[in-house]
Formats: C-alpha cells, structure tokens, sequence
C-alpha cells in the first residue's frame, strides 16, 4: 500500500469504489478522475462517434471525454462528468459508448477500414433503402449514457430565499465582491461548485496584503461568516431568469441528487472565473493529453502527477511560471512549445524559461505541436516550427499539456439582458451591456492578473450592494502579486493538411474535427448557429464550455473572418446538466396531482368501485361486483335503474351561488336564457356561450330567492366557469352588486333516479318530505332540514327517470347514503350514468366540445327566446348557417345489433371519402337492446337517411341510420310520471 | 420566476397568475371586438387574474418584447369607480 497523497481537497482516509468491474481505490475528497488517474489509469471513454479512445482532459465541468454512468442499473445517473464527480466509499462507476469492453469495443473495430464519420455522415450514409430501415440500430449506437429505468433519486429539497447579492464564483474576484458587499452592509450569498473557495488562489502562488493566497482567503472567509454572509459550496449557479437564480447543490455520493435553491437576490456578481481552451493538433484527443491548469490542479488538488515527462504547449506566458511549479511536482518537463515568436517572455517567464533549460527543458518558440504520437495513450509530441512546419520532429513524452487561453465563463452573465464583446487581448469574448442589477468580475470580466481580478471583484461587490441599497465607500483593493500577466497571442490550430483534419479535435465530446468545420461551411452552413446544427459542436453536456469558443474561431480562419463576425452560439442555461429529477423536486405523484374526493369516496372503493378521474375528481366508474369490465357492469347498472331504481355520487358537480340585487340581471347577461324568469322555487336548464357563440358549459339553475341562485356546472368546468363569472363581474358589469361563491364542497349531491325513488325517499325522508315529494313537478326543488342539517331536494333527471338530486350536508351524506342502499336502492356509477343520458340524448364534453353552436346542438328553441347574452351576436355570423355546419343526430345501426364508437368518423357511402361526421358518443343501450350513438353530421345529411361509419384503426365499420337524438322515451313520460 | 404585482396581494410569483386574453383595440362590430386585435411588438393590453391569490382580475400593459410589465391594476372597467 503506497502512503496516502498528499492534497489540499484530500483526507487520509481511504475509500473503494468500483470502475467497469474492478475494485479501485481512492481517498476521501478524490473525484472519480483525480483518483482513477492516480491509478494510472488513463482510458476513461470512447468517443460517441467516432469510438475513439478517450482519457480525461480537464478538472472541471467542461469535461468532454470521462463521462460516466454511476449506479446500479436499474437506478442509474447517466453522464456524469468524473472531474465533477466526488467519490464515496462503495461506489460504482462504469464507462459509456463502449461493447462489450472500454478496451476492446467492437463497434470501433468495424469502423477501422470503414469510412469517416464526417458531418452529416448518417444523413448523407444511410438514405438507402431509407433513413428508418437504419434508425434503429443507429439510435442504439448513438447518444452518450442510456437512460436509467427508474429512478430512485430522493425527492430533492427546494429552498426559496433572499438576499442583497449573490455572488457567483468564490475565486479571488468573488471572495473580493462578496467581502466588499458585505462590508458595506449587503446580505451576501457566496456560491462556489467547488467543495473548497480559492478559485485559482489555490495553486497560484500569490502575495494579497503581504499574505499568502492561502492566509488571504482563510481570513476573508472568517471575515465573511462574521458578517452574516452565507457561503455555499459545490453550489453551482446553473440557471437565473427574471430575476431568480437557481441554484443547485449537490452533496457528495449523490450526483443528480441536487439540493435546489431559489435565491431571489437584489444584485448579481458574475465570478465565474474562465475555462481554459485547447488548441486544435492532430490527435490531441489522446489519452494523455490534458489543459495545462488541470494538470496544475491535479497536483494541488489531489496530489496526482499526470504525467512523468510532459510537453506543454501554449500560446502564452502563464505556460512557463505553471511548468516551473509542475517541475517542482517532479514532472519532467521535456519541452515548452510556445507559439509565438522568440523574444516575446516577460522577465519574469523568461527567469523561469531559463532555469528549466538548465534542468534540461526544451524550449521552442514559435513552434507547435503538429501532432500527439501513441493510440492507447500519449507517447511523444511531433513538433516543427511553424516557419517551417515540415520539418518534424518526435519530443517523448507521457502527456501533453496544451493551453490555448482562456475563455471568460459569461453563460451567467449572458442570461436576461446584455451582450458579449470579443476581447482581442484574451481571443475570448467578454459580457458588456449588463443590466445595472448585475455586474461581472475577475476573469470571467477578462481580468488576467490578481490585482485586476481583485479589484474588479471589489468594484462589482461595491455597485452590486449599492445596488440593493447598502451604499458605501469604495474599498481599497487590496495589493496583491500573482501570475504575470499572459501576453496572449491568439492561437487556435496547428498547420495540417486537409487529411489530417480530420483528426484535429475541436470538440471532442461530438468528435468535431477541423475537417468536419470546413466540411460544414463547404456545403452552405455558414452561420454559427447552423454549424453548431449540423456538426454538434457545442452540444452534450459540456454545453460548448470545451470547444465553442476554439470551433468558432477556426470557423472564423476558415471564412477568413475576424472572431466577433462569427461570435459563438447562444450560451442557454442550464450551466451543467441537471436531472430531470432536480427539476421536478418534491412536484411528483400526489404533491403534483392531488385527488379531490367526495364525502362518500371511502365508501366507494370500500365497495370494489372502480374510479376514474375527471380534472382532479375522483369518480366511481362502475362497480366490480356488476361486471368484469365498465362496458359489462355499466349496461347491469344502468338496466337497474329503468326497472327499479338506483343512486350515484353527484358531488363533484359543480355548485356557485350567486347572491345580490343584481344577481339575476347579471346572470342573464352570461346565459343564453333569462334567469330572471325562473320563479322562485323552481329551476330551468341553462347553457353558457362563450363570446365568440361556442356552447361554453350547461347546467341547472335554481332560484333559491328573489335574489340568490344556485348554479350547477359541469365538473371538470368548475374552476374555469367560476373565473368565467368572475371576470365579467369584475370588468363588463363590474358595477353589479352581487357575490359569487363556488359552494361545491359545501354541498353534497346524491342522485336517486328510478321508478321506486319516489317511494323508497319518502319512507326514509319521513311524513313531511314524502307530502313534498309528491307535490315537487319536474324542475321543482324545495329546501328543508333532514335531521337537523339543510337539505335540498331537486326534481331534476339526467337519467331520463323520475329522480331527485339530494343537496345535503357533506356530514350526513354517508348516512342518508347508506339509508337509500339499506333499503335497496343499487349505486351505479359513470358507466351506467353515461347510457343512461345517451339513451336520452342529454350532451357531455363530448357534444359540449367548445366547437359547436346552439344551433349545431339543436337548441335553436333557447336562441330564439331573444336573449341579447354574451356570445348572441356572433351566433349571428353567416358560417354559423351554412349547409355544413354540424347538427346533432341520433344514431343507430341499420342491422339492429352492430356497435360502433365514439369517435368514428361518418362518411355518406362505403365508397366515398367526403366526411359527413363523426360519432360523439356511444354505448350499448340495456333498454332498446341495440348500439345507439350520437353524433354531429353535415346538416346536409341531417334530416335522416343512412351513412357509413369508418373506424379503421379499431376496425368495425358499419352502416347507421340517422335518427331523433332521444333514443327512449322521447315524450319523457317516464321523467314527469 | 416572474413577479407581478398584485394590486392586493403585492409582488406574487408569476405561477399565481393565469393570463385569460388580450384585449381587443380594434373596432366596434361584435366580430371586431371579438376577434381583432392590434398585434403590437411592444405594448400588449391584457386581462390576467390571480387565481391562486385573492382571484382579482386584472388590467395588464406588458411589452411583450422584453416581458417588462407596465402597468397592473384592477380590471374594472373604465368608467366604472
């Protein structure tokens, strides 16, 4: 066992985890990569395309290549980055795009002799026979982690809260913002997506007010928690609009597991440093070659050496003070390949340059790798001068650490306003035009150097404070020395020829290459945006942090363009990707979708009921003891009902008072009949139009008093006709004096339909409600008290029976419940209820569809009554009129027994295609003993005769007969007995 | 998450809220008024209410452009105190 690494993330104590089958292990505060390549081991992927072999290249969430599933299947987090992710004892990681092993993956070997997989290669490849023939066996191939089969992930904790200013990033610029703010009084949220804050400060080797980085940030992190800021690490700010910041927290063994916070902050400091670039060569995709920082952060962070003998390769200064302390990790330092002309190094660079050549180091300027050597991993760097690039030479080496400059991380700051600025000094693009809510500092402003960092972190944390109303004084910006400065000359590709492109990596994680960038332009894809479509450059889970910046400069050589004519693609949030579970949080099963449920729901399921839902309702749909199925049970207990008599749950419906002196005018105002007729006591069927002249929703009203009403509306309508009348109380009439007030739950309804009903609530109601029900006429209700709780008794019928709808107590309806059973009378459910009212014709959502008139549901009776309500007008529109328009009609099959469905669609003959209609509604009809149905056909067809009912999915066509849409009992002797 | 501001209830998250219409500002026929809208980039007329709040309904000036509300009221009509 060797000793315990050394790392300022790193305790001693060991832990196990599993990669692709075998037993690793690591210490506690490892990611998944520093300690796999602490291991040694280098392969950690294959590329998604191209099924090359991939190691890591980065330290942080720009990671394209070591993509990992963790878990156990079924309950697995694809695509985890492993620099981002912390391991923990026991855990179990495994590679993608790879079968059936990392090192041996079939796919790639059947890909040696074939041919290159370029933009737009399965487009352009697999057109023969067609692209659906190969669509599937592509798909499997395709994509990076499968998706897990369940998810086990605990609902994650959603926080909503406040500050002043949140400051993103806890580097130098963001522990100076948010020291700055605070000081000057501001509440301060601190979030960094490292476990630890230092930002850069921890392996640059600076002085801040005579201190070490390290005392600095000890002190200002003692300093902030004395003032009362909160500072969060592994919190990344992943997405902010209007003015909320969401931010994820992910604990350690949990990834995808985040913990949410919606910080709602007055101001936003944008601190979120830069990412370093890579520099386009051949192969430089290779297990071993690496960003120069990661390297840098490899060895302070976890104590890991990535390489013995390296080659760096840079187009800047910062490259030769990082390989003097790689030097002092014990790495080689082979060479430092530098692209840009000798005589360019500050004194500084130059000290250090001249101290590595002592110990051996090459150091070659304008020079550039032209390509890494090794397939498995890195074995050397072919490098020439780019004066003259075909004279090539072979450095051996074990890694290559390639600094291309870096990008300003403005994904944050490009959110809501603001734009972007190309930076000639950086080749990057800055954020400008900020709202003045929110201001950028450090590097992700373009500040290089510690004491710019440092002072624009105090400038942003000052404004932003004042912003959220804490003025003060400027702070000093404390002194400070660090890094020199980089004197940054762009440099984006190595020289190649035009077959070697295709091995120059821009974006590695969608294996786009050069070639495949010069191939897009080539066929007329010149935008940015369009080259991102068709390359997928930018796209997976690095979001374009890797390689958008380096593709869209290379996009700019290769239309010989400056960079800010390309620009980049739209930054979109999230920042990294997040689980699909993050999002939803504890929103899931009945905190998403709760169910209401009646006074007498228990009872129902009690009793083997079926439920169904209707909006949030919960409704029996049959009973299990009638039937096997809703079709079965449905036709037992609707044909019970006829003979004898039944009852359903009719609590759902929905119920509004209104009361007031102008109650009854308004209300004719929203009813296509007049309210104010309906004598007090009785009640009238009404229907709603919308102002356009659709049926809206139909109902009873019932006049309690001269100036209360009770409405009935449909149940999944309750909630929208409650707005409904609200919104033209409180703007068309919005001096009616009346109130409304949705009652639904106040009341509940019990429905008893039937020959014996009368007879069977007046031995149960008593001697004085029985004297009442003899005397109510059909639409008469009459209120009074049933032990000592209000009742309300409806003669009303959607059965097409005698029946009366009970308005009771929700705290006595299970007893007068289990009363009407006791004493006979079977519960039928929406099955039953629905033949019932097909059987007479009564409408459903299926008739009411928002899409037909008064007129197309045969109430021109209602129209004609004049009343000027909203919606008459447009009734009045000729296309209202015309021979096409649906009418309602009944419908019965001509053979007397085929069924047919609701939904069908009618046509006027087997042979032609012209549809006449469709089908609304249909059922088998226990009393006529034959399918009925109901329909909307062309009024042209209207008037009766026969028409052909097409289903052909479901198959069953059939002919029918057009007829009365009141299938039984036209007269309704039965209802009015 | 958005935040309007509810004559009673104060600065509310948009999820509150639930838009019902733009207002028409074209014409005196029934269709018109119906159905014609002045399609405006940057000044849009709406009702909304707050329907999981104390269900007012409300008068709404927004640019749709840039989601900027301009102005939030009650939606009594004009002429209406």
């Amino acid at each position: 066992m060797n000793a315990p690494r050394q790392g300022a993330r790193l305790s001693a104590t060991p832990l196990r985890f599993r990669f692709d089958g075998r037993v690793y292990t690591g210490q506690v505060g490892d990611t998944a990569a520093s300690a796999l390549l602490a291991a040694g081991v280098r392969a950690m992927g294959r590329s998604v395309k191209c099924r090359r072999l991939r190691g890591v290249m980065t330290a942080g969430p720009e990671e394209p290549n070591a993509l990992f599933t963790v878990g156990t299947a079924p309950a697995v987090v694809p695509n985890v980055p492993a620099t981002q992710l912390k391991l923990t004892d026991g855990m179990v990681l495994e590679t993608q795009n790879r079968w059936p092993t990392l090192r041996f993956d079939l796919t790639s070997v059947l890909q040696l002799g074939s041919a290159y997989f370029g933009a737009g290669f399965y487009y352009k490849t697999f057109l023969l026979p067609k692209w659906h023939f190969w669509e599937g066996m592509i798909r499997r191939l395709a994509g990076l982690g499968k998706a897990p089969g369940r998810c086990d992930l605990p609902a994650p904790s959603l926080e909503h809260s406040h500050c002043d200013v949140l400051v993103a990033g806890a580097g130098p610029a963001g522990l100076a913002a948010a020291l700055a703010a605070a000081r000057n009084g501001a509440r301060v949220v601190l979030a960094e997506r490292e476990p630890l804050v230092g930002g850069e400060l921890e392996f640059e080797q600076a002085q801040i007010q005579g201190r070490t980085s390290a005392a600095w940030t000890a002190a200002a992190l003692l300093e902030l928690a004395r003032l009362g800021a909160r500072v969060l690490t592994d919190t990344t700010l992943v997405a902010g609009s209007t003015g909320e910041m969401v931010l994820h927290t992910e604990p350690a063994g949990m990834p995808g597991a985040a913990r949410v916070i919606k910080l709602r902050p007055r101001a936003l400091v944008v601190a979120t440093g830069a990412v370093e670039r890579m520099i386009a060569f051949v192969d430089n995709d290779r297990p071993g070659v690496f960003l120069l920082g990661a390297a840098e952060r490899y060895w302070v962070r976890y104590g890991v050496a990535v390489a013995r003998r390296a080659v760096l390769f840079a187009n800047h200064d910062r490259v030769y003070v990082a390989a003097g302390r790689l030097a002092a990790a014990g790495i080689t330092i082979a060479a430092i390949v530098d692209t840009r002309a000798s005589g360019a190094l500050s004194a500084e660079a130059q000290r250090v340059a001249t101290a590595l050549m002592a110990m051996g180091t090459e150091c070659l300027a304008g020079s550039a790798i032209l390509a890494a050597q090794g397939r498995v991993r890195v074995t050397g760097a072919t490098v020439a001068s780019l004066s003259a690039p075909g004279a090539r030479r072979v450095i051996a080496c074990d890694a290559l650490l390639v600094s291309g400059g870096w990008g300003p991380a403005i994904h944050a700051a490009l959110q809501e306003g603001g734009s972007k600025r190309y930076a000639d000094a950086l080749g990057a693009f800055v954020a400008t035009d900020a709202p003045d809510w929110r201001a950028t500092a450090g590097s992700a402003d373009g500040a290089m150097e510690l004491a710019g960092v440092l002072h624009s972190g105090v400038a942003a944390g000052v404004a932003a404070a004042a912003h959220a109303g804490h003025r003060g004084a400027m702070a000093a910006t404390p002194a400070a020395s660090g890094d020199p400065a980089p004197q940054l000359q762009p440099f984006w590709r190595s020289p190649a020829d035009e077959t070697e492109e295709k091995r120059q990596f821009v974006d590695p994680q969608n294996d786009v290459s050069v070639a495949d960038l010069r191939t897009t332009l080539a066929e007329g894809f010149i935008d940015i945006e369009h080259v991102k479509r068709y390359t997928a450059l930018g796209f997976g889970t690095d979001q374009a942090k890797f390689g958008g910046q380096l593709g869209a400069a290379i996009v700019a050589q290769l239309r010989n363009e400056p960079v800010p004519a390309v620009g980049t693609t739209k930054l979109r949030p999230p920042f990294h990707p997040v689980t699909v579970r993050s999002i939803i949080g504890h929103r899931s099963g009945a905190r998403l979708r709760p169910a209401r449920v009646t006074p007498l729901h228990e009872w129902h399921v009690a009793q083997g009921a079926v439920m169904e839902a209707m909006g949030l309702w919960m409704r029996p749909r049959y009973y299990r003891a009638n039937g096997n199925n809703a079709t079965d049970a449905g036709i037992v207990e609707a044909g019970r009902v006829r003979t004898k008599g039944g009852i359903v749950d009719g609590s759902t419906l929905g119920k509004i008072e209104v009361v007031g002196p102008d109650a009854a005018a308004f209300l004719d105002q929203l009813y296509l009949t007049k309210a104010s007729t309906i004598k007090v006591g009785r009640s009238k069927y009404m229907v709603n139009l919308r102002e356009d002249g659709m049926v809206l929703d139909d109902g009873i009203v019932l006049r309690l008093s001269a100036e209360r009403f009770l409405l009935t509306v449909s149940t999944g309508h309750t909630e929208h006709m409650v707005s409904h009348f609200e919104h033209y109380r409180e703007t068309e009439w919005a001096s009616s004096a009346l109130t409304l007030t949705d009652v639904t739950d106040a009341w509940a309804v019990i429905v008893v339909a039937g020959p014996e009903c009368r007879a069977v609530l007046a031995s149960l109601l008593g001697n004085a409600w029985a004297e009442t029900l003899a005397r109510l006429r059909h639409m008469d209700f009459a209120t009074g008290q049933h032990e000592e709780h209000d009742l309300t008794v409806l003669r009303a019928s959607f059965s097409g029976e005698l029946a009366f709808e009970l308005h009771c107590r929700p705290a006595i309806a299970m007893a007068l419940w289990a009363s009407l059973v006791g004493a006979g009378l079977a519960p039928y459910g929406l099955e039953a209820l629905d033949i019932l009212r097909l059987e007479k014709g009564y409408l459903v959502s299926s008739e009411l569809n928002g899409q037909t008139t008064p007129y197309d549901l045969c109430m021109d009776g209602m129209v004609a009554l004049g009343n000027p309500c909203v919606g008459r007008d447009l009734l009045d529109r000729p296309a209202f009129h015309e021979p096409h328009r649906p009418r309602l009609v009944g419908l019965r099959a001509t053979d007397g027994h085929s069924p047919f469905l609701g939904g069908a669609q009618l046509t006027e003959d087997a042979v032609t295609a012209v549809p006449a209609g469709y089908v609304t509604s249909s059922a088998y009809s226990p009393a006529l003993g034959e399918w009925i149905g109901l329909a909307l056909v062309s009024r042209e067809v209207a008037e009766g005769g026969v028409l052909y009912v097409r289903d052909p999915l479901r198959g069953g066509d059939t002919t029918v007969k057009v007829v009365s849409p009141v299938h039984y009992d036209p007269k309704s002797d039965r209802m009015k007995s | 998450m958005s935040r309007l501001i509810c004559p009673f209830c104060g600065p509310r998250e948009l999820r509150e809220f639930e838009f019902h219409k733009t207002l028409p500002n074209a014409g005196d026929t029934p269709f018109e008024r119906v159905y014609l809208r002045v399609d405006s980039l940057t000044h849009s007329v709406e009702h909304w209410q707050h329907i999981q709040g104390c269900r007012a309904w409300l008068h709404v000036e927004r640019n749709p452009s840039t989601g900027a509300v301009l102005v939030m009221r009650l939606a009594t009509a004009p002429g209406v105190a």
